[in-house]
């Protein structure tokens, strides 16, 4: 009885599906509302991606606000922004500018062709050409046309206590296996050499982003890509120069936070982290007197082949859903001033994109010339196709480590693993 | 149910304008959204741009994706273990708080409390005892199992697991307490008579009485718990690697921000399946009950 | 008779008394009393969290308050809850009376009864994905289409909560009043909805509890942060607390106090009415 209901129910729904699956599908169009504040201003949505640049970001904004009558910008930066921006990518409701790193979001936003070609823009003028360069690899079909402005870049490698490793007569090692006996010497004084935060995932990348692109052979990208080569075949190094450092890890590596470990490093709980400058932001808010500085990772043992990560930390770029295009670009306009740039930097750490900004602060100095020198890599895992989750199968690789998974067929697995992730993105 | 032969009565015109707006609205904004979703599943769409349907692909993809089946069994396992210790303790907690204790109200009062929290922020609370609390403790009383932050090891869906009992027993306590309450005086009386006692008496008379409350909650914690999210978002992000990661969590992430959005239409439409296999399951067994009640 | 005495007699039972007490303290207690004494300790005095505060430090909630908009988010979530509470219950009420009413008299509402139970089957993570592009295609991504949404999706649920205690009331009501005259739409609210009361709070429970707690819909819905819900700012704001945790915990308590003071005040409703529910679905 009561069957039959349901099969008659199914069925009408079965029906309906194909009538509906007929007419469903073109629904674009973007509707750009248009919102304006009591007093006539244009209200302008800056979304930022980075939690880091909160305060610096907000203090730029607020100065501008207050400069002009026109545009009222609001800043808004949501947890996990990554995800919530293509969210409302998908819901056609992007804000009208957006601050981001130059990484694979940006190349799906840009592929999918939300941002405003900002070509012959005279605020072009002032920006470092080689992160233009940058921004343009990761453009569709490496075109070269400006949809975002670098603004910052950042530096990856090892940030130090300069204290810790002046008390213990530690210069900064300038090949891996001085970098090892730093570990060894740290620890014969009772001193946990690192402070991992593997609980975040993302925060084991920066090893393998300073060691892969030094040790992989070269057109790694291209034979990757056409399916001759593997990451079995070549990045084995990487994994065991891993499993060499978390041996000089605090206990708890994996059961750490970000937010946690930056807090205990600035505690003065551990002598190095590896991470980006953007920690250096936090590590300072937790402990304003600490004494940092960066150093690059030594990623082989030829001191002459090893380099700083650095990449397009954030670039400033309007959406084609923008509901004041002019209001925008004068917005960007200020921020890439010389003087506002100059703020960014001091206060986040970073290196500018903006020519004449200089980065003088101690707490990057040990970067600084490599950066200036031009010394760089970008990070590899923005050659890899979007969506390829790095960070969790190098999190399965040290939980499996830690449930006593032997360490050679780890590493194979692991690789194994990733070229397969790789292998199913890389056919859609 | 009763059938009727005679002519049909009429049915006022003005209970078609109670039911139709209703109808239509949950039309367009539920059922059409649902199949919608079934159509996307049998595409490429990333959620914007260009698409082609793909017909079966994705869900051929689906069942030969590694990823997939571990998000699958943490669920599974995740769901049936939540499920099982979740009615073991509501059911000792319901036995004790129907006992005759002091502060009846008041203890039932706390006990039901946790039910009333979010939780996203009961997640939050806990990560932070579980990071920042229990590992402290754990060195200074040298227990090497507790001096680690267990949402970070192999271990970390226990984490997650300890949290949804936590508050999800409260619900199930009382739906327990309100079964044994129809449970008679008498009924234990003669129990007593026939010298039954402690777990005898339960096993042989209290349990088989209260056994249609059981079902209920058995059916609705699982349902519940296949759907966990906000607590693994609060909690570990679906890590560490993707130990954690729970099916709304992988839609979610992946659906949005991998590019997957058909895919992971498809996989909605797998778990609507399976949810909708329990609960037809569930309609058969209480109407069973109700055909056996009246 | 004798027999009752003696049972007046043993009266409490300690040992079990003891026991759940201990258990709650423990485990229900204890971890809100963590969450309570970070949320009003100083950054400085956290090497002992589990002690007691040195000193009580109320700016904690000040700057909470301030960092995360409270006013605003709680107003936001106020109306959504009360607004869907209000209307759920008199809609979800009425079309589960004319459903209920007419079951047998005709097919149609026979078949709108499966319609609407059977979509209990389809959890929210199903229609997500298509249901967010949609409603931004209506413009639904607010506060006031999230509201409208609730209503809507409530119906499955509600609406095989009331058939049930719509049975329960006698058709003699309904035909005394249509002698007086009356027609279906006064009957209903003039007789049967005041009735109706005992499963009205159960489902206004129920509403509530979803709508005050929920975080998958506002996360996935509202996008402008002068919409965002008090669950949704917790979450948007934990990356800005960073080690901030006497900060984060006070704002998490501010998001709880308001629905402590409902249990405080409305306990024995609340519990009855989610148990009512359960039982009869």
């Amino acid at each position: 009885m009561k069957g039959k209901r349901f099969l008659a129910l199914g069925l009408t729904a079965v029906m309906s599906a194909g009538i509906l699956a007929g007419c469903s599908g073109g629904d674009t169009g973007t509707a750009a509302k248009e919102t304006k504040t009591s007093d006539g201003k244009t209200e302008l949505e800056f979304l930022s991606t980075k939690a880091e640049n909160k305060d610096t970001l907000q203090k730029l904004v607020d100065a501008y606000n207050e400069s002009q009558d026109k545009v009222k910008v609001n800043l808004t930066q949501p947890a996990d922004a990554g995800t919530v921006l293509k969210t409302r990518m998908t819901k056609n409701d992007l804000p009208d500018m957006v601050s981001m790193g130059g990484d694979f979001n940006y190349a799906e936003l840009q592929s999918a062709g939300v941002f405003v070609d900002l070509s012959g823009e005279s605020m072009l003028e002032n920006i470092n050409e080689s992160y233009m360069n940058m921004l343009y690899q990761l453009n569709k079909d490496q075109e070269e046309k400006p949809y975002g402005i670098p603004y910052a870049t950042n530096s990856s490698g090892i940030i130090y206590n300069k204290d810790i490793f002046e008390e213990n007569n530690i210069t900064v090692p300038e090949t891996f296996t001085e970098l090892m006996d730093v570990c060894e010497t740290l620890k014969a004084a009772g001193i946990t050499p690192f402070e991992f935060t593997y609980k975040d995932a993302w925060t084991i990348l920066p090893v393998w982003n300073s060691v892969a692109p030094v040790i992989q052979p070269e057109n790694f990208y291209t034979d990757r890509r056409a399916g001759s080569t593997t990451f079995a075949d070549t990045h084995s190094e990487v994994m065991e120069k891993y499993l060499k450092l978390v041996e000089y890890a605090q206990n708890d590596y994996m059961g750490t936070s970000y937010d946690d470990g930056n807090k205990k490093f600035a505690a003065g709980e551990a002598a190095m982290m590896i991470n980006g400058s953007w920690a250096i932001t936090e590590i300072k808010k937790a402990n304003a007197d600490i004494q940092v500085d960066q150093f690059k990772f030594p990623s082989t043992d030829d001191a002459s082949k090893n380099m700083v990560n650095s990449g397009v930390d954030v670039l400033l770029a309007v959406t084609t859903s923008c509901s004041d295009v002019e209001g925008a670009k004068d917005f960007l306009s200020y921020m890439v001033q010389q003087e506002n740039a100059q703020i960014y930097a001091e206060e986040q750490f970073a290196f500018s994109a903006v020519n004449g900004v200089e980065q003088n602060d101690p707490s990057v100095a040990g970067v600084k010339d490599d950066i200036e020198a031009g010394n760089v890599v970008d990070f590899p895992d923005h050659y890899y196709p979007s969506g390829l989750d790095l960070s969790a199968d190098l999190s399965t690789f040290f939980l499996d480590k830690n449930n006593g998974k032997e360490d050679a067929k780890n590493i194979e697995d692991t690789l194994k693993k990733i070229d397969s992730d790789y292998d199913t993105l890389n056919v859609n | 149910m009763k059938k009727k032969t005679a002519l049909k009565p009429k049915v006022n015109i003005a209970f078609y304008f109670m039911v139709i707006p209703f109808v239509v609205l949950f039309f367009a904004f539920h059922t059409i959204p649902f199949l919608r979703g079934i159509f996307y599943s049998f595409t490429d769409w990333k959620g914007y741009g260009v698409w082609n349907t793909v017909g079966l692909r994705n869900y051929i993809q689906f069942f030969k994706d590694p990823a997939i089946a571990q998000t699958y069994l943490f669920t599974l396992k995740f769901a049936i273990s939540a499920t099982v210790l979740v009615n073991v303790i509501s059911l000792a907690l319901a036995c004790g708080l129907n006992s005759k204790i002091r502060f009846k109200n008041t203890i039932k009062a706390v006990y039901f409390l946790p039910y009333m929290l979010g939780t996203l922020i009961i997640g939050f609370v806990f990560n932070f005892i579980f990071g920042n609390v229990i590992p402290l403790m754990g060195q200074s009383l040298g227990i090497e199992a507790l001096s680690s932050n267990i949402l970070g090891t192999n271990k970390a869906w226990l984490g997650i697991l300890f949290v949804t009992v936590w508050q999800s027993m409260a619900f199930n306590t009382m739906i327990y307490i309100s079964g044994l309450q129809t449970v008679g005086k008498d009924v234990y009386e003669a129990a007593d008579l026939d010298g039954a006692t402690g777990f005898t008496r339960f096993r042989k008379i209290t349990f088989p009485l209260i056994a249609p409350f059981f079902t209920i909650n058995m059916v609705l914690s699982v349902k519940n718990f296949l759907m966990a999210f906000d607590q693994i978002m609060a909690m570990t992000g679906g890590g560490p690697g993707t130990s954690t990661t729970s099916i709304s969590v992988l839609i979610y992430k992946r659906g949005f921000d991998g590019g997957q959005f058909a895919y992971q239409s498809a996989n909605a439409v797998i778990l609507f399946l399976i949810i909708a296999g329990i609960s037809i399951f569930q309609l058969k067994v209480l109407e069973k009950r109700e055909a056996k009640m009246s | 008779m004798e027999k009752n005495k003696m049972r007046v007699k043993e009266k409490y039972n300690w040992p079990m008394t003891v026991l759940l007490i201990a258990l709650a303290v423990i485990f229900i207690l204890g971890p809100l009393y963590i969450a309570v004494i970070i949320a009003v300790k100083d950054p400085s005095d956290m090497a002992n969290v589990l002690a007691w505060p040195k000193v009580f430090r109320w700016q904690n909630f000040a700057d909470a308050w301030t960092m995360t908009d409270y006013p605003r988010k709680f107003l936001n979530t106020f109306f959504i809850t009360v607004v869907n509470l209000v209307f759920t219950i008199l809609s979800n009420s009425m079309v589960a009376y004319a459903i209920t009413r007419n079951r047998e008299k005709s097919r149609f509402f026979n078949m709108m009864y499966y319609y609407f139970v059977s979509a209990m089957f389809i959890p929210f993570n199903v229609i997500m994905l298509p249901l967010v592009k949609q409603a931004s295609a209506f413009n639904l991504d607010n506060i006031f289409g999230i509201t409208f949404l609730y209503i809507i999706f409530g119906l499955p649920m509600n609406i095989f909560l009331y058939t049930g205690f719509v049975k329960s009331l006698p058709d003699a009501l309904d035909e005394a009043a249509y002698i007086d005259g009356a027609t279906p739409f006064q009957t209903f609210f003039k007789i049967i909805f005041p009735l109706m009361k005992p499963m009205s709070a159960t489902v206004a429970i129920l509403s509530f509890m979803w709508t005050w707690n929920d975080f998958l819909m506002p996360l996935v819905l509202l996008s402008d942060q002068k919409d965002q819900t008090l669950q949704l700012a917790q979450y948007v704001f934990k990356g800005q607390f960073n080690t901030q945790y006497n900060l984060a915990f006070a704002s998490y308590l501010l998001v709880l106090i308001p629905i402590l003071l409902v249990y405080v005040f409305c306990q024995k409703w609340i519990i009855a009415g989610v148990t009512n529910g359960a039982v009869k679905a």
